[in-house]
């Protein structure tokens, strides 16, 4: 947002009336139309800092937890309740094992880097989803909590499409298949919520709904509809509360109706067979795909939400069948077709789930919740590729190296994609609330 | 740390005695003068002074000429070396209407410094046997309060219950993310912020093959060690080795690490009182709470340094580990929740705005007179009552989920009858849309899922709650019939409520929730550390369910009998727990076959805490936009109503109306304060939870398509439904439906009406702007727009339609202007015109929203 810095402290004045100045603009001008802090804004985006390389985030959310022992922190040496029934296989980097539920991405993990030190406190899925999106601990109880379930810190992707603005008329933080449960614009309000799909991209007849201009509408009577409309916005008295979310959400599908960017990134029936196949037929898989179609078309930031991972029944069949070799075909293909492109320099991908899975093997053949330790996988983007960073302890229950927290991760991505983490936005009530919550960036991925 | 306020003998050594209006406890008045030099003179010189000035002053003092310095308590005893006594000293400041907090500016002295200390708090704390006296300073005024330590050489033994597990609690050990979680940390387990006292005992003394205490050398127990960091310890120093935590655990090992006998339980802390309850601070102003646990016997000592302090709204409002509360300097409410062993108390601080002039508007019933003394007290005006246009709209859409037609609006316009709003409110509740739509919500949330309930267990609940609401039936009666239910599933009634709910908790749950605004499910596996519940009381409630059975029938039908049933057992102990309910005596079943007829007794009994509250709370939350408590089926101690008068004063009239539903709507819309208009003024935009203004409502999924297929006169053809049916009266929550998917209908998976999602997105703009199914309806050859293109009606005239249908009100002279526009850009095309307003207006904010 725009921003002027009077001294060394931002003037919050300053910055609400700004805001508020853009919004009432944005709301009375037509469709697209620039407004000059809006021009100001991108222009004062225009120019990443020296030496970042990302310009967009593919964040694939391993939703219910990850068993981070039976992926990529093999522990062999362990008792059999521990260490499960996957072998350790090697990877195309010396030293460096995976599980053998991973044979597409051991072959190329010189293209990522593997974080095994990951290690928080919060071990509800709603409650860890909201720690890992936001950085900050949840104000309400684990369970079956509206999504999404952040209502005042915004998610990592408001942020991010706040800070870096759209690249095109492409939204700048879409979610897929559905909303992340945690992936909320909190009070950054409505501008920054992401945009969802609400379509499942596996099914042939996939489309995102309401794009296609109708038919039969000649152009004059578009232009007089847009009039009308236009109109009405700026007799209309003043809005409060969730219809003036709306008045921002018509400005970005007015936007959206308009663009034929926006149509083709999200036309996944334009790319053939073999790489729909390579991604695999499944939701991960071609989310992932549509995911690169997208940062392709100027999305800063998809977020997939790929669940199932709460595995505390019987695990290993699924694992087996469905899961891993879901994310590993998906993370693999993506990667590869990333840096085929030339684009994987500027897309930072990151996989991780809310939490790991315990280190012992529960009465019901399941693994429970474990947020004490889990791998994050960070690939593209400017980071360094090929390592293992951190490691954890015999039974793979936590990490043995500094533990890597998750405001950690979050400054980290931020730095990637040049974004200042400590910046900071004045609350609806008046308070400063930086982006990252302290943490450290990991100095080896950077 | 059990310092003990002597009440009944208070020592008043000064002048001057008053009590303090708020605190219903002795206190003291200082001497008034303010020209005492309290350092030079000798304690002779002062008292003489004294005397003198008393003569002078003491009528002027009563007639409050100036700031009159209050310290409580009157007097102190401190009976254990880790006991301590927060002093409360404030003054009311001429011309104020609220006292002034001086606890933190006020200067303390201990005449006798080797009897005990006091910090620059107020906070005191023993040193050696012995009466002496504090003297309390502030702004040239002095007050004596008498102070006693005794029993230091000889302390009554520490209570692990009482004073060992809140110190873990403070300390935070038993924190989930340490011991407390539920595997413990590094083999050492704690209940979650002690909750399970003789589990953490054991877990201290006897486990760790007792390495944790060391009765022979307290200092060696690893307890100790761990606690102040002597020996490396994951979670640092939690402890400081000279505070009152070291030394009260210390003093318990060395007392021979003893659990509280059985006879203790006069000793148990049974409540905690919070000082003040109410305060009001000005910007940047503070406030030092004190907080007293009363055990069973009546004996109080202050616990504010060991109680733990919480905000609900810390950018109004923050409170400190010792109990400071500091005031931003934004105007509003913040209730501060203290914690002490289980005990909830709350202190309500507020932020008036300042410089408000506020003129009570006038009153229609009890509910304006309260939200009014509650928007006096924070400096906020509320908005004007709305216009007759806006009325009619809003309470059409609230009460019968409808929009008005054009007729409706022009009739009631036209109306000049000082009663009309009441008349129309009449109408309204015998509507039949107002049984469709309160059955259809009622439907959400008993969960009439028909893939979990079959279509035939639906319509069998929707025509039972069609008939509760046609006949306006009380609403204690409706309940007692759901919870006390038998027979089969698809005869008229709502046993198959029970289909979904298989397993007694499940049932007792979903209850619990959805009439008494109670959610449980936390204490199914811990009893929650700041609420009210129990593991006892989870299962005291689930066994009321226990003989409910679903039976096969031979036609194939299911059945819901309830007959006999058993105690549960409790989840830690395994003994049986008696069927009670919540914060009930245990039932007496020897007269009953079914278990449930005694929780239906107890529910809807008149003196049932939490009955009246919920459906109170539920039906203002659906006609005001918000509960009172929010979200408005999770009522706890440490989620208090926004104006809590108002929520007990509606519960009071829904018991007085005898639970006629009808009636209670009839009194909350006729109240000027759901009449309010949503414009809101300087004082009051930032409002969201004093009702001080309408508030914009999501329309629901159904309401919303009602309300496009009345204005564009094309009814919804819902997929094996004949034509003509509305979405409010579609039962079939599963029928597929882009609509309703997008705007929010609820799956019917929880008994919350959470589950209803008002939040908007860019699908739902996406789609009414640019789908091919809204434009097919304005397009259509039947519909509306056609039929006034195709009319002989003028243009303008034709424009009042539009609005009047949609809107709900004539369009003003810019309105005009602008759509005429449209027939001017196409004179030829009138139907083009047409359609193209009825277009926009279906696009514009005020048409997708109640407001």
């Amino acid at each position: 947002m725009w921003k002027i810095k009077l001294g060394s402290r931002p003037d919050r004045f300053c910055d609400g009336i700004s805001r508020r100045h853009a919004l009432r603009l944005g709301a009375t001008g037509l469709f697209g139309s620039l407004t000059l802090p809006r021009l100001l804004e991108l222009q004062a985006k225009a120019a990443a800092p020296a030496g970042v390389k990302a310009k967009s985030c593919i964040f694939l959310f391993l939703e219910g937890g990850p068993p981070h022992q039976d992926m990529w922190d093999p522990k062999p040496e362990a008792p059999e309740e521990i260490r499960g029934p996957f072998r350790p296989i090697n990877t195309n980097v010396p030293g460096t094992l995976v599980t053998d539920q991973l044979p597409l991405c051991a072959k190329m993990a010189d293209k990522y880097t593997i974080l095994r030190s990951h290690s928080h406190r919060d071990n509800g899925h709603s409650t860890g989803y909201h720690y890992v999106m936001t950085g900050r601990r949840a104000n309400f109880a684990d369970g079956d909590n509206p999504v999404p379930n952040n209502d005042y810190f915004p998610a990592l992707g408001s942020i991010v499409s706040r800070e870096l603005g759209p690249r095109s008329t492409v939204p700048a933080y879409i979610n897929l298949p559905h909303p992340m449960g945690a992936g909320g614009p909190g009070f950054y309000g409505a501008e920054y919520a992401p945009f969802v799909i609400e379509s499942d991209p596996t099914q042939p007849d996939f489309e995102v709904k309401d794009l296609q201009p109708i038919a039969g509408l000649s152009a004059r009577r578009i232009a007089t509809r847009r009039r009308l409309l236009a109109g009405i916005d700026a007799l209309e008295r003043d809005v409060e509360g969730s219809a003036k979310t709306m008045s921002t959400y018509y400005d970005k599908a007015r936007g959206l109706i308009t663009s034929p960017a926006a149509k083709q990134a999200f036309d996944i029936h334009a790319e053939p067979d073999s790489v729909r196949e390579r991604y695999g037929h499944t939701q991960i898989g071609q989310c992932a795909l549509l995911a690169r179609r997208l940062v392709e078309g100027g999305c800063r930031f998809v977020g997939v939400d790929a669940p199932g991972w709460d595995v505390h029944f019987n695990c290993f069949p699924s694992l087996q069948t469905d899961l891993i070799p879901y994310a590993d075909r998906a993370f693999s293909a993506l990667i590869t077709d990333l840096e085929d492109r030339g684009l994987l320099d500027e897309t930072l991908v990151v996989m991780m789930g809310e939490m790991g899975r315990t280190p012992r093997v529960n009465a019901q053949a399941g693994r429970d919740h474990w947020s004490m330790a889990q791998t994050v996988i960070f690939a593209g983007g400017g980071t360094k590729p090929g390592q293992v960073i951190g490691a954890t302890d015999a039974q793979a229950a936590a990490p043995t190296t500094e533990p890597i927290g998750v405001n950690d991760l979050l400054r980290t991505i931020h730095t990637l994609l040049g974004i200042d983490p400590d910046r900071h936005y004045y609350g609806p009530l008046g308070r400063p609330v930086p982006l990252v919550d302290g943490g450290h960036v990991i100095r080896e991925l950077v | 740390m059990p310092a003990r306020t002597n009440r009944a003998s208070a020592t008043i050594r000064l002048p001057l005695y008053a009590r303090h209006p708020a605190q219903n406890e002795p206190m003291l008045r200082a001497n008034p003068s303010r020209r005492l030099d309290h350092r030079s003179p000798s304690r002779f010189l002062r008292i003489t002074c004294w005397r003198l000035t008393l003569g002078l002053l003491a009528s002027l003092a009563t007639h409050a000429c100036w700031a009159e310095l209050v310290v409580s308590p009157t007097s102190v005893v401190l009976d254990r070396p880790e006991s301590s006594q927060q002093l409360l000293v404030s003054f009311a400041k001429p011309g104020q209407r609220w006292t002034v907090d001086a606890s933190r500016a006020a200067t303390y002295d201990v005449v006798q410094p080797a009897i005990a200390a006091v910090d620059s708090t107020g906070l005191l704390q023993p040193r050696r046997n012995g009466r002496t006296e504090i003297i309390i300073r502030h702004d040239g005024q002095e007050a004596r309060v008498p102070l006693e330590v005794r029993n230091l050489d000889n302390p009554a033994p520490v209570s692990f219950h009482n004073e060992i597990v809140p110190l873990l609690t403070k300390a935070r050990c038993n924190a989930g993310g340490c011991h407390g979680k539920a595997e413990g940390q590094n083999g050492f387990k704690l209940s979650i912020f002690g909750f399970d006292a003789a589990a953490d005992f054991s877990a201290i003394v006897k486990e760790g093959r007792g390495r944790r205490v060391s009765i022979a050398s307290p200092d060696r127990s690893l307890l100790l060690l761990k606690g102040a960091a002597e020996v490396p310890h994951g979670g640092g120093r939690k402890i400081e080795p000279d505070g009152y935590h070291f030394t009260r655990l210390k003093r318990w090992i060395a007392e021979g690490a003893r659990f509280d006998s059985p006879d203790s339980d006069q000793s148990r802390i049974v409540a905690i009182e919070v000082e003040p309850r109410q305060q009001s601070l000005l910007a940047g102003g503070s406030q030092q709470l004190r907080v007293t646990a009363i055990d069973g016997a009546g004996g109080r000592r202050c616990v504010t340094a060991e109680a733990e302090y919480e905000s609900n709204a810390s950018s109004i409002a923050e409170v400190n580990r010792r109990g400071l509360v500091e005031a931003s300097d934004i105007p509003g409410e913040a209730a501060i929740l203290v914690r002490y062993l289980g005990h909830v108390g709350v202190s309500r601080i507020t932020l008036p705005r300042p410089d408000v002039t506020f003129e009570r508007p006038p009153e229609v019933n009890f509910i304006d007179r309260l939200v009014w003394d509650k928007l006096q007290l924070l400096g906020i005006r509320p908005s004007d009552v709305a216009d007759d246009a806006t009325f009619i709209r809003r309470v059409y859409l609230d009460t019968i989920g409808t929009l008005p037609t054009s007729q409706e609006v022009r009739a009631f316009l036209a109306d000049h009858r000082a009663d009309k709003r009441q008349r129309l409110i009449d109408q309204l509740l015998e509507r039949d849309e107002y049984v469709d739509y309160w059955t259809m919500r009622w439907l959400d949330i008993l969960r009439a899922d028909q893939l979990k309930i079959s279509p035939q267990g639906t319509v069998a609940m929707q025509r039972w709650l069609r008939r509760q609401f046609q006949e306006n039936r009380p609403f204690d009666e409706v309940a007692r019939d759901l919870l006390t239910v038998q027979g089969s599933t698809t005869a008229e009634g709502p046993a198959s409520f029970y289909k979904i709910l298989r397993k007694p908790d499940e049932a007792s749950r979903a209850i619990s929730q959805l009439l008494l605004g109670v959610r449980i499910e936390c204490a199914q596996c811990h009893h929650h550390p700041s609420e009210r519940w129990s593991q006892a009381d989870y299962v005291g409630l689930a066994s009321y369910f226990t003989g409910v059975k679903i039976k096969k029938l031979p036609n194939g039908n299911e059945a819901v009998v309830s007959l006999g049933g058993q105690d549960l057992p409790h989840p830690r102990s395994g003994d049986a727990v008696p069927a009670r309910p919540l914060g009930a005596a245990p039932s007496d079943f020897s007269t009953l076959n079914d278990r449930r007829v005694a929780l239906a007794d107890w529910m809807t009994s008149e003196s049932n805490p939490f009955f009246s509250k919920a459906l109170a709370n539920r039906l203002w939350g659906h006609y005001l936009g918000r509960g009172l408590v929010e979200p408005i089926d999770d009522m706890r101690d440490t989620n208090p109503a926004s104006n809590e008068p108002l929520m007990n004063a509606l519960a009071d009239h829904l018991r007085e109306v005898r639970y006629d539903v009808r009636a209670f709507t009839r009194t909350l819309l006729n109240s000027r304060v759901y009449q309010l208009s949503a414009r809101s003024n300087t004082s009051n935009a930032g409002d969201v939870q004093n009702f001080s203004h309408a508030s914009y409502k999501t329309l629901p999924a159904e309401v919303l398509l009602d309300a496009i297929n009345q204005s564009t006169g094309v009814a919804e053809n819902f997929n094996g439904w004949p034509t003509g049916y509305r979405a409010i009266q579609v039962w079939d929550n599963r029928m597929p439906s882009y609509f309703f998917r997008i705007f929010g209908r609820p799956v019917r998976a929880s008994v919350c009406e959470c589950e209803r999602s008002g939040e908007p997105s860019i699908a739902q703009s996406l789609h009414l702007l640019n789908s091919p199914e809204i434009m097919a309806k304005v397009q259509d050859r039947q519909g509306t727009a056609r039929q006034l293109a195709n009319s002989d009606l003028a243009t303008a005239a034709i424009i009042d339609e539009l609005y009047l249908g949609m809107l709900s009100r004539l369009p003003n002279d810019d309105e005009r202007t602008l759509m005429l526009q449209a027939f001017s850009d196409a004179p030829s095309d009138r139907r083009a015109a047409v359609e193209d307003i009825q277009w926009a207006l279906l696009n514009s904010k005020e048409f997708i929203f109640n407001h």
